[in-house]
């Protein structure tokens, strides 16, 4: 049985990159990957906008994911692609892998330190409680993105989609590049999802109408998609009797959510946090079960690409460090009051351990403008900063240093409390 | 004892509409005339039953509304025109591939046909897979004859067909209300029925067997011969040990008519020709009173009684070991099924079905305002469930007859026809027994007319397609050695393998589209539903049969799932938006 | 008068602008580079374009490529005429000219993946 210091599963950009720090810090390192090419989803994102912060470049997916390929290359870390993992557990002071591939059969592996970095699922409709029938034509818009950037397939003329998230947005403007038409784009919310130059660049630019607080109900059609069924929603994002419209179309592209994947992390028993529905972490993304790490977003969903990155390399330190000296950790739980925020990671902090640097990631509940966000242990104010605006669909990224004293009896709170004055810019 | 046609007339009459007239026909009441609403038309054809004659036609039409026709397949050739066969079977759900599988035992040609593009699409396909321990239909009925009978050659058919079948109990959960009068009324009706192991359980003894219970219970009865199997799956392993042992079967096949001489069925139009069968089994589901009426010989109505059904996520499928429900209000007269909560033999948990009655007959569309009534009704029955645990839904459509009973018995004026119709719940725990007996008479119908030699080379045994997530690893290592697709793994959620959908495409029944490759090994069908799958399994398809991407389907007809290339017209965007 | 949103940062501030003769007066944005961007946009918006190639393989029916730079707003559809015209007959590294000068901007269109890598994992 081969046996590495780091095994990541997941070659996507969290694992890339965390594979690339844990390498560099001498580990012997494995990147598990179950398709047959590195990059992740990034493979099919072939828009641009990655890497703004990380490499002042607006680069496209594949671009992006090939900085960091031949990385691995260079370094001539080790790769397993077209192998699945079905199996993990903990074996003494480590832990055994059980995975399948074409050439091997089933396998086994031992690792002394596990990065998790498996990404995240697309919500599907019938999690949104769409009614109707079930025709061909009904797609979320990542299948649809492979169909059409991979595989160079339109799934349908006339579209409708729902949800204005990012990958929503995208795919609106991909359709109508590639010939389709996209009639609209629903959101139940009563803002949109997406990032602004989104909705400038995908629906502005092609004439593309934005319904906000509208959802789609049901959908028509036996064999191939008719049409749907729209309704305006209230406050409680519950459909309105009585508003409802039938919209003629032959596909529904479904933009409504991404979902942690935490098969692996659950074989381990590692404690999940509701609210990302990734694991618990620390400041060096180490879960509940000592030695395994989690990045990127399977810990929880971000916008960026640039963060996912960070936080694999985060990861990819703490991995190598706890290699090298596996010390006990003391944990300082970080509260938020769930009313003002949707979460924070990570949801604790190790003070025992020489590096000082948090960086913490947070969304915001409801859209507020003027807010000053405060974070604190007792009197001692580690943070305070004024926002113009926070939104949910921009996640928040705050540089911290640990300083005074900090016991694991007092937790660090971070609140939000409205700006009397009018904020200065960022 | 029989009611008088004119009493029940004028009954109906008063009760729903004056626009009615009953007729006797071949000892069945036909109803006639136009009534408002399907309510009315399903109450009057209700008020006829069981009064003493054979059946219910209910050719009541309700006003400024016509039931939409029957689906019909796109395909239209001559590949059956002129075959003459000893049996011709109406219907390629559990019960037609059953009794093919059974007929197969015997030198005969047979030709199944189903207008779908798969077997199993209907009921089939539909229902919560639960073999019934047979405790809940009427006494003396046929339905509480098979269902008993059925139930106990379960564990042999299922495996002579490799079909995977847990014998999970049920547990039927009462309050103190009822537990009082559970005691003596289950203890006879159990013995009646032969319903064997059954037992009244304490509370304790109930949360032992069940221990995430979410409601006070003040005890339960547990029938520890329920057992819950894949329907479609089953339906499937009959179909293709049928064909393994010499039968055929045409999908995409209507019956559009048949012609009679003198009392015999001579002919059978289709859609991919004229078929000219020695005996014909109607075993067409929903259809089998327009299948009997093509043969002059409806003597009853099929009322199309829908039930919605919620799947949750197998994460959840610890909660339970069984089936757990409550009791509906009768046992003996209910007619809807109280549904309850039943874990798969995948892991996941069923919610449901409900029932209600409604004109269409293959309307598979489900309705978010009886979602939230199961997730209200059933979800607080286990301790832990939520709506968050749904990821999918779906409806079936019982066929249903007025009489509430299987009609499983040889045609009284056609004498080459055989009825196995009317079969609703507990028509999957029945499938097995209906089709030997449905095998009896069709053999006595031919020895009429013909020598019925057995089949010497029949095999009951046939193997499933090797399912590598549930095996051992060493077993898993060796078969990806011999042949390495099924190492490589398409459906995540899952843990299907190229392999295994390599021999679905394959398989005795080829599954070739999307649907049908999900019905037998899976992908698709875990948390993400296909989001990352799909395009893998289509190109699956494509590298297979040759089929281009653009003409592959979900489910056949025009169930496309791509509309062209991109890169088709230099000219990109689409027209002016609203 | 016209409203648009800045996209410089994720502020996104809402601009209101307004034109007198040459002169554009811009109101709502919180600094410099809102003013900027908003008389780009309403003198010559620029966009990049994204998209894919055809090509010739069969394991890799299609490669991704953008415009290195932007091009007028108006010429989007124009230069997605011309990458949909190409079908890619060899293989390409990640950066090389796919089209040159595309519809007279003066901008390339490139490859941005490498078509002997994806061949080869293929």
């Amino acid at each position: 049985m081969s046996n590495y210091d780091v095994i990541v599963l997941g070659g996507g950009p969290a694992g890339l990159a965390a594979a690339l720090a844990a390498s560099d810090n001498g580990m012997n390192t494995l990147i598990i990957e179950r398709e047959r090419r590195l990059g992740g989803i990034l493979k099919q994102c072939i828009h641009d906008g990655f890497g703004l912060v990380r490499f002042k470049e607006k680069l496209t997916g594949p671009e992006y994911a090939q900085r960091f390929i031949e990385q691995v290359q260079a370094r001539n870390i080790s790769v397993l692609m077209n192998t699945y993992v079905i199996q993990v557990g903990k074996n003494g002071a480590g832990f055994e892998l059980t995975m399948v591939n074409r050439q091997n059969g089933v396998e086994k592996m031992g690792a002394k330190a596990l990065i998790l970095a498996t990404g995240c699922r697309e919500r599907t409709a019938k999690q949104v409680f769409i009614n109707g029938t079930r025709p061909a034509g009904v797609y979320t818009a990542g299948t649809a993105q492979h169909l059409v950037n991979l595989e160079g397939y339109l799934p349908g003329k006339k579209c409708v989609i729902l949800g204005s998230g990012d990958i929503g947005l995208i795919m609106a403007r991909r359709l109508t590049l590639e010939g389709a038409q996209v009639l609209g784009v629903y959101e139940a919310k009563s803002t949109p999802s997406g990032l602004s130059r989104n909705i400038v660049q995908c629906l502005h630019d092609f004439h593309i109408p934005l319904h906000l607080s509208t959802t789609i109900t049901r959908v028509f059609g036996d064999d191939r998609v008719e049409a749907v069924e729209i309704a305006k929603v209230d406050e409680n994002m519950l459909p309105i009797k009585g508003t409802e419209q039938i919209i003629e179309c032959d596909t529904v592209i479904l933009s409504v959510g991404l979902i942690p994947e935490n098969e692996i992390a659950e074989m381990l028993g590692i404690k999940i946090d509701a609210a990302t529905k990734g694991p618990v972490v620390d400041q060096n993304f180490m879960t509940s079960v000592a030695g395994v790490f989690s990045c990127g977003n399977s810990l929880h969903v971000n916008d960026l690409v640039d963060y996912v990155s960070e936080s694999g390399e985060i990861a990819g330190d703490s991995a190598a460090q706890y290699v090298r000296e596996n010390l006990s950790r003391e944990l300082v739980d970080i509260q938020i009051d769930n009313q003002d925020f949707l979460y924070v990671v990570p949801q604790h902090i190790n003070i025992n351990t020489s590096n000082k640097k948090v960086i913490l990631y947070f969304r915001s509940r409801e859209v507020r403008e003027n807010m000053r966000v405060t974070i604190r242990s007792g009197d001692n104010i580690l943070f305070s900063r004024k926002y113009v605006i926070l939104r949910p669909p921009e996640m928040e990224r705050v540089p911290l240093e640990l300083k005074g004293d900090l016991i694991s009896s007092r937790p660090i709170e971070i609140t939000m409390e409205p700006v009397k004055d009018k904020g200065v810019a960022l | 004892m029989r009611k008088s046609l004119q009493a029940l007339e004028s009954r109906v009459r008063k009760k729903i509409s004056p626009d009615v007239s009953l007729r006797e026909w071949h000892s069945s009441i036909v109803l006639e005339g136009t009534v408002s609403s399907w309510d009315e038309l399903y109450t009057a054809g209700k008020m006829c039953a069981n009064q003493g004659y054979k059946g219910v036609v209910n050719k009541l039409k309700v006003k400024n509304f016509d039931v939409p026709k029957i689906k019909k397949p796109q395909l239209y050739d001559q590949a059956l025109q002129g075959k003459r066969v000893d049996v011709l079977i109406i219907g390629g759900g559990i019960i037609g591939c059953a009794i093919a599988r059974e007929l197969s035992k015997w030198q005969l040609s047979i030709l199944l046909v189903d207008k779908e593009d798969d077997v199993a699409m209907h009921a089939s396909s539909r229902n919560d897979g639960m073999i019934h321990p047979g405790i809940e239909p009427k006494i003396g009925s046929k339905k509480a004859l098979f269902n008993v009978k059925g139930n106990e050659m379960y564990t042999r058919v299922a495996q002579e067909l490799d079909v995977k079948i847990i014998r999970c109990g049920s547990s039927v959960l009462f309050d103190n209300r009822w537990l009082n009068l559970a005691k003596p009324v289950l203890s006879i009706r159990a013995q009646k029925m032969g319903v064997k192991e059954v037992t009244l359980l304490s509370r304790e003894e109930a949360l032992k067997i069940e221990p995430n219970i979410g409601i006070p219970i003040a005890g339960a009865v547990h029938f520890a011969t329920t057992g819950i199997i894949s329907p479609y799956k089953m339906t499937v392993a009959y179909a293709e040990n049928a064909v393994q042992n010499g039968a055929e079967v045409s999908l995409n096949t209507i019956v559009l008519s048949m012609q009679k001489e003198h009392n015999r069925i001579t002919s059978v139009e289709t859609n991919r020709g004229t078929v000219y069968p020695r005996l014909v089994i109607n075993a067409a589901g929903v259809f089998a009173d327009m299948i009997a009426d093509m043969a002059g010989d409806q003597f009853f109505s099929i009322h199309p009684r829908k039930g919605e059904i919620i799947f949750l996520d197998k994460k959840k499928g610890e909660l339970i070991n069984g089936v757990i429900g409550k009791p509906s209000l009768s046992l003996a007269k209910s007619n809807t099924k109280g549904g309850g909560v039943v874990k798969t033999v995948e892991g996941n948990i069923l919610i449901g079905p409900d029932a209600y009655e409604q004109p269409f007959r293959e309307d598979f569309s489900t309705h978010m305002d009886h979602i939230e009534v199961l997730m209200k009704k059933h979800m607080p029955l286990v301790k832990g469930l939520s709506p968050a645990d749904v990821i999918n839904y779906c409806a079936g459509i019982r066929a249903a007859t007025y009489e509430e009973d299987f009609i499983i018995e040889r045609s009284e004026y056609v004498a080459n026809l055989v009825y196995a119709a009317g079969i609703q719940s507990p028509g999957l725990a029945s499938a097995p027994a209906i089709a030997e007996e449905i095998e009896k008479l069709a053999c006595q119908a031919l020895q009429e007319i013909m020598e019925v030699k057995p089949n010497a080379n029949w095999n009951p045994i046939r193997k499933s397609i090797p399912e590598l997530s549930k095996m051992d690893f060493i077993t898993r290592s060796r078969i990806i050695k011999e042949n390495p697709h099924y190492g490589e793994i398409v459906c995540r959620c899952e843990g299907v393998s190229k392999g295994e959908i390599i021999d679905a495409i394959h398989s005795p029944i080829p599954a070739l589209t999307v649907d049908a490759i999900k019905r037998r090994v899976r992908p698709g069908m875990g948390r993400c539903q296909g989001g990352f799958c799909l395009p893998a399994v289509m190109k699956i398809i494509n590298e297979e049969t040759g089929l281009p991407m653009t003409a592959i389907t979900k489910k056949g007809n025009n169930s496309y799932l791509v509309v062209e290339e991109t890169k088709q017209t230099h000219r990109p965007g689409g027209e002016s938006h609203e | 008068m016209k409203n648009l949103i800045c996209i410089e940062c994720p502020i996104g501030c809402s601009l209101q602008a307004e034109k007198t003769g040459e002169q554009w007066d811009i109101k709502g944005n919180r600094c410099r580079k809102g003013e900027q961007f908003a008389i780009n946009e309403l003198t010559d918006p620029r966009r990049s374009v994204c998209s894919t190639v055809r090509t010739i393989y069969k394991e890799v029916p299609r490669l991704p490529v953008r415009t290195n730079g932007e091009v007028p707003l108006q010429a989007i559809f124009e230069v997605m005429e011309q990458i949909n015209a190409v079908t890619l007959d060899h293989p390409v590294h990640i950066g090389e000219i796919i089209i040159e000068n595309v519809s007279n901007t003066g901008i390339n269109v490139v490859a941005t993946s490498d078509l002997y890598c994806l061949l080869e994992a293929n």
